[in-house]
């Protein structure tokens, strides 16, 4: 079982906050929505962690699958 | 912006052809005395041998994802059976028909409703009674009258020991994916939110909601009322029972046919398209040449293999008019039924529209391999970036025809389309001459 970053598309509002705190996973398309690139390795746990909670949409959940 | 019209209208009416399961007795009509005097009284069946029903037959769902359907019915079961801790009576759990279709070119669903309503909503109660379940959602298409009309009509006729409710989606594209119908059983809107666990674990109010579209549960109807022997009477070996499929042609009425799996599916194209390709799977769906669709026989796994996915059994067959041409209608069409919500199919299928109108159009920016390329890599961006599949559905038709026309993309984009526009007389010739 993988951990991933997963993002609410709907929520979501390009505010590019998650790829400023974990740049290792987040990159941004055209238009500054989040493109989340692999599996949230446990040296990433914390900085994911932490973009979760910083979002200001509530956008970002950890997820197993 | 107004969204642009479906290059193939929401179907109004359909022929529905005679089959040999599901289809049997079209002559008898609707009604449910008639379908009582044809399969008698819905017998009542435990959940155990309910489960082996479905177990043994190895049905599928017939919404395009080909989910074994007795894995849906664990997992609704099981999520009852762990009660949520303080909730009196545990988690009862919902039945839903989706009946839905909001792919223009599918009519399979609707032919349903129209000719054999009873079936579908037997296999829906009988489902609904072995669970225990709280209530039955029957949901039809908004765009859809006729259908609606004949839903309303049966569930009149009906008397069934778990209430029924009837609902209409709203008429876009998405309204029918499984999350914007449970948006809608709750009073929101007829959008797609973002699912972080199956609905079969968590839908309606969070509830087990067991949601398949009308198809599947005619087959659970049919082996509820006729037993498994009979199901796998038809097909082959391996890949037992039947399946619908709508034969959709631009400017003519949709025909639905139920075949066994194995079929030759060339036995059901007419004569006017063959010769030509064919879009299989409908506007989500895949490209594939005559000499593919003339060595293919009807089912899940082969035509997968085949790169043609059989999908919800959509085979949209414009004959000899361009594919290039609808495929760029069709793409413009689905960019402007993404509701919006989402960021990436907002912004990206709008722009994958337009890659693809320049390529079609004989004016890409950077010629044909540039234009190819950008449409490549938008349609590899907006994939998985979604409340719903629709931007991958889109993409796949994008990465579907750069790959299966190469020389036609780059005719076009030199300006040349070596198909003659729809109508003309080479096609009428054609239909003549296959
Ligand atoms: S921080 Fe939240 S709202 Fe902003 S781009 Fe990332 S996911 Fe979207
Ligand atoms: S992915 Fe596109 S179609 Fe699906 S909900 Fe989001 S915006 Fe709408």
């Amino acid at each position: 079982m993988s951990r991933r970053l997963r993002v609410d598309w709907p929520s979501c509002r390009a505010r590019g906050l998650c790829h400023e705190l974990l740049p290792e996973l987040v990159d941004l398309d055209e238009w500054g929505y989040p493109v989340v690139a692999g599996e949230v390795t446990d040296a990433l746990l914390a900085d994911a962690r932490a973009a979760v909670r910083a979002c200001p949409r509530l956008a970002l959940r950890l997820t197993d699958r | 912006m107004s969204a642009l019209a479906s290059p193939v209208p929401v179907p109004q009416e359909v022929a529905v052809h005679e089959g040999p399961a599901l289809l049997a007795g079209l002559t008898d009509g609707p009604s449910l005395a008639a379908h009582r005097g044809r399969y008698g009284a819905l017998p009542e069946v435990g959940l155990a041998a309910l489960r082996e029903l479905i177990r043994a037959s190895g049905l599928r769902g017939r919404g395009g994802a080909a989910f074994p359907f007795v894995r849906k019915l664990d997992t609704a079961a099981g999520s009852t059976a762990s009660r949520a801790p303080g909730r009196r009576g545990g988690r009862e759990a919902v039945v839903v028909v989706n009946l839905s279709e909001g792919e223009p070119g599918s009519a399979k669903d609707s032919a349903l409703a129209l000719t054999r309503p009873h079936l579908v909503l037997d296999g829906a109660v009988a489902t609904a009674c072995a669970l225990r379940a709280r209530e039955v959602h029957v949901v039809v298409a908004g765009d859809r009258p006729a259908v609606r009309e004949s839903v309303v009509r049966a569930l009149d006729e009906r008397d069934d020991a778990v209430p029924i409710r009837q609902h209409a989606t709203e008429p876009r594209f998405v309204g029918g994916q499984a999350r914007a119908v449970v948006e809608l059983l709750a009073g929101r809107p007829n959008l797609p939110v973002t699912s972080w666990a199956p609905e079969a674990v968590a839908g309606l109010a969070g509830r087990p909601t067991l949601l398949s579209n009308a198809e599947t549960w005619a087959h659970v109807g049919l082996l509820v009322l006729r037993g498994g022997a009979a199901y796998r009477h038809h097909g082959t070996d391996r890949e037992p029972g039947t399946t619908l499929l709508t034969l959709t042609r631009p400017g003519f009425v949709p025909h639905v046919h139920e075949v066994g799996y194995g079929t030759r599916l060339r036995d059901l194209l007419p004569p006017g398209v063959h010769g030509h390709p064919a879009l299989v799977g409908g506007f989500h769906g895949s490209w594939a040449t005559w000499p593919t669709l003339r060595a293919a026989r009807v089912s899940v796994p082969g035509m997968s293999a085949l790169g043609a996915p059989l999908g919800a059994g959509v085979l949209l067959a414009p004959g000899g008019s361009c594919p290039l041409t609808l495929t760029s209608r069709v793409v413009d069409y689905l960019a402007g039924q993404s509701a919006g919500r989402c960021g990436p199919c907002h912004n990206g299928l709008p722009a994958l529209a337009s890659v693809v109108r320049e390529l079609v159009h004989g004016d890409a920016d950077g010629g044909v391999s540039g234009a190819a390329g950008r449409a490549g890599r938008l349609a590899a961006l907006v994939t998985g970036r979604g409340a719903c599949a629709h931007p991958d559905g889109t993409a796949r038709l994008v990465r579907s025809v750069l790959a299966v026309f190469p020389d036609e993309v780059a005719e076009h984009a030199a300006g040349r389309c070596a198909v003659e526009p729809v109508g003309s007389a080479a096609e009428d010739a054609g239909e003549v001459a296959s």
